[in-house]
Formats: C-alpha cells, structure tokens, sequence
C-alpha cells in the first residue's frame, strides 16, 4: 500500500511538473546567460587544434598498446608451449635418479614400464651386492626412489624398522649374460 | 525536415561510417561540424569554458575509439551528445574534488572577503553557477543543461539520458528548484 501510494504521489507531482520548452523561467535565462558568455571567450580554432592533438596521442596510445599486446601475446604463447614441452618431458621421460652408495659406485634406477612391478631397470651395479629399492607409495614417482645396498651376505639389518619386504625378481636374465650372477643383480626389494 | 538537413544527415551518416572504417579525416571533419554544439552542452553542466574545453577533449577521444560500436550512424548526435555530457559530469566531480582540496589546504581567499568593487560579475555568476551545479545530482545537472540545448525535442533528451520523457522532466523541475534556491541573489 505504501508503495502504491509513493507512486500515486510521485505521479501527481510529475503530471504538475510544467512541460520545460513552453515556458522558460528566470534561472533558465540566468544559466543561459552565463553560457553565453562563456561561449562568447572560446577560440574555436584552438579549441579544434586541442581536441585533434588529443586525437592523435590516443591513436599514438592505441597503436602503442596494440603493438604491445601482439609482442606480449606471442611472448605467452612461446612461455606456456615451453611449459607444455617441459611438463611433458618431464612426465614422458623422468631422469633416473643416480643414487651415490658408500664405496658402492651408482646405481641407477629407471622406470621402463608403469604397470607392473617389472617396472625397474638396473641399469648399472658395479658391486655383486643386492639392491634394494624402495618406492614409497607410488611407483610412478620416480624420483622418491631411494636405493641402497643390503648387507652383502643378504641378511634383513636387525634394527631396520620397515614393516613389510616384497621380492621382486625380473622376468628375463637381462644381466646375465655379461657375466653377472643373475642371483645377485636380479633381486630386488621393495617396501 | 527541408532538403538542406536531409542533405546534412545524409553527410553526418556518410562521415560516421567512414569513421568507423577508420577514416581519421572523417572523424575530424564530425570534430568540426559537433564541436560548438557539444562545447555548449559541456559549458552549460559546468559553468566554465575551460572547463568545458576539457570535458570536450575527453568526449572527443572517447567519441573516437568507441565509435566502431555504434550500430546506428544517424543516431550519432544522440551518442555524441550523451559521451560528452558524462564526460562533463565527470569532470564537474574532478572540480569539486579539486575545490574540496583547495579547501581543505586552507586557502584565505574566501570569496565573502573580496571587496564588492573588486568583483567581476560575469566571473562571479559563472563560479556561482558552478557551485550551485555541484550541488546538484548527476542526473539532474544533465538534465537542465540538456534541456538548455535548443532544438533538442523532450524525447531526444530522454534518449540521450536513458530514461522516460517523465522522468527527465521531473529531474528538470527538481533541478530548477534547487538552483533558484541556490542562485537566489543573481535572480533578484
């Protein structure tokens, strides 16, 4: 009800408000007056000068940001195909991880197969020592592979705290026919 | 409509479209025929040319890189016409903040304090114009200067404020009210 009545009031004011160009009143004229005379002090030409200056810094302004924008968006574009490569690289080809043992040599670890447990490449043991690898969750994360030597008569360190073993043994003799004890380089532990 | 402003319509048409096609000489030549008539809207919303001159330059540039997006090009006036008086409505903002500042800094000269002799009426009217126009809201300061526009009919001023013929009039009659409060001495 307040609002219709709102309405109903602000219409009766407006239907009394007087039609603007029928009849000019004294502040209409005063306000005229003045512009008058405002108008009267105008260079015309200088104005026109200005606002055609105006006008041409603009366009010098917008040319400049359009230019900066190509420049800018073949700059993004060659940063995020860079990142896209180097994700993919990265993903695609992990970098074994070589792991320095004490008066062991290195070993490096590589992943040649994500599906299965034969997913672990020795690539290089320079000692007949066992290996043991470690993947703590996942095998896909390559590079939290840690690896480290058992003792060489092959026995569980009695202070080793890890809960479970799993012997791996890989399918093919890759090493064995270099001479090396299949026994030896083909076992591997994981936790 | 005599032939003459057929002709001339046609002409403003034929410079709009080539404007947006990125004729500059085209644009400037609208920058001459619209100056005097936008100047005149920009003075009357902020009482003084220099001012105005201001307010006119930012319209213009405005004008210009948006006029791609006018999809009428004989309602170019009207599209005109309503760049510059935000512009000037801006601009009238920008003083009145400048004026605050002013004060703030603690400027003494106080206009109460200048001699009745030293004063120059038309200087004066206009500062007292402009501070009346200050006190105004946007809308009604628009709506008054737009009505002091001649040969702008009810309903283009209407269309260049975006509301109802009504509405505009009562923004009018409101602003009309107030300023005779406000100008009281100069009505006398």
């Amino acid at each position: 009800m307040v609002c219709v009545s709102s309405k109903a009031k602000i219409k009766g004011v407006i239907e009394r408000v007087p039609r603007m160009k029928e009849k000019k009143e004294n502040i209409d004229i005063l306000l005229q007056r003045n512009a008058t005379e405002q108008m009267a002090g105008v260079g015309w030409d200088e104005l026109n000068a200005a606002i055609l200056k105006t006008l041409d810094e603009a366009e010098r302004s917008r040319a400049c940001a359009r230019r900066y924008k190509a420049v800018f968006k073949v700059a993004a574009g060659i940063i995020a195909a860079a990142a896209v490569v180097f994700i993919a690289v990265i993903v695609n080809t992990g970098v074994p991880p070589v792991v320095q043992f004490e008066n062991r040599g290195n070993v490096v670890v590589k992943l040649i197969d994500k599906k299965g447990v034969d997913a672990i490449e020795i690539k290089l043991a320079e000692s007949k020592a066992r290996v043991m690898v470690d993947i703590e969750t996942d095998q896909r994360k390559l590079a939290k592979v840690d690896v480290e030597i058992i003792d060489r008569n092959g026995q569980r360190k009695e202070n080793d705290s890890r809960p479970a073993w799993i012997i791996i043994s890989r399918p093919e003799p890759v090493f064995a026919d270099n001479g090396i004890n299949r026994d030896e380089i083909d076992l591997i532990c994981l936790m | 409509m005599n032939n003459d402003q057929k002709a001339e319509i046609c002409d403003i048409e034929r410079l709009v479209k080539a404007s947006q096609a990125k004729d500059r000489s085209a644009f400037d030549e609208l920058v001459r025929l619209y100056q005097r008539r936008v100047m005149h809207l920009a003075v009357r919303i902020l009482g003084d040319a220099d001012e105005a001159s201001e307010a006119v330059q930012t319209g213009f540039v405005k004008a210009y890189l948006g006029i791609g997006k006018l999809k009428e090009p004989k309602r170019f006036e009207i599209w005109l016409l309503r760049i510059v008086a935000n512009a000037a409505t801006s601009q009238l903002r920008a003083v009145k903040r400048r004026a605050e500042k002013i004060k703030i800094a603690g400027s003494h000269k106080d206009k109460k304090m200048v001699s009745p002799v030293e004063r120059e009426p038309a200087k004066e009217l206009k500062e007292a114009i402009q501070q009346a126009m200050l006190k105004l809201p946007k809308k009604q300061a628009q709506a008054i200067s737009l009505f002091g526009l001649d040969d702008l009919s009810h309903k283009e001023v209407a269309e260049i404020m975006g509301c109802s013929i009504e509405v505009v009039r009562w923004y009018v009659f409101r602003a009309r009210q107030k300023l005779k409060v406000l100008l009281k001495e100069y009505l006398e």
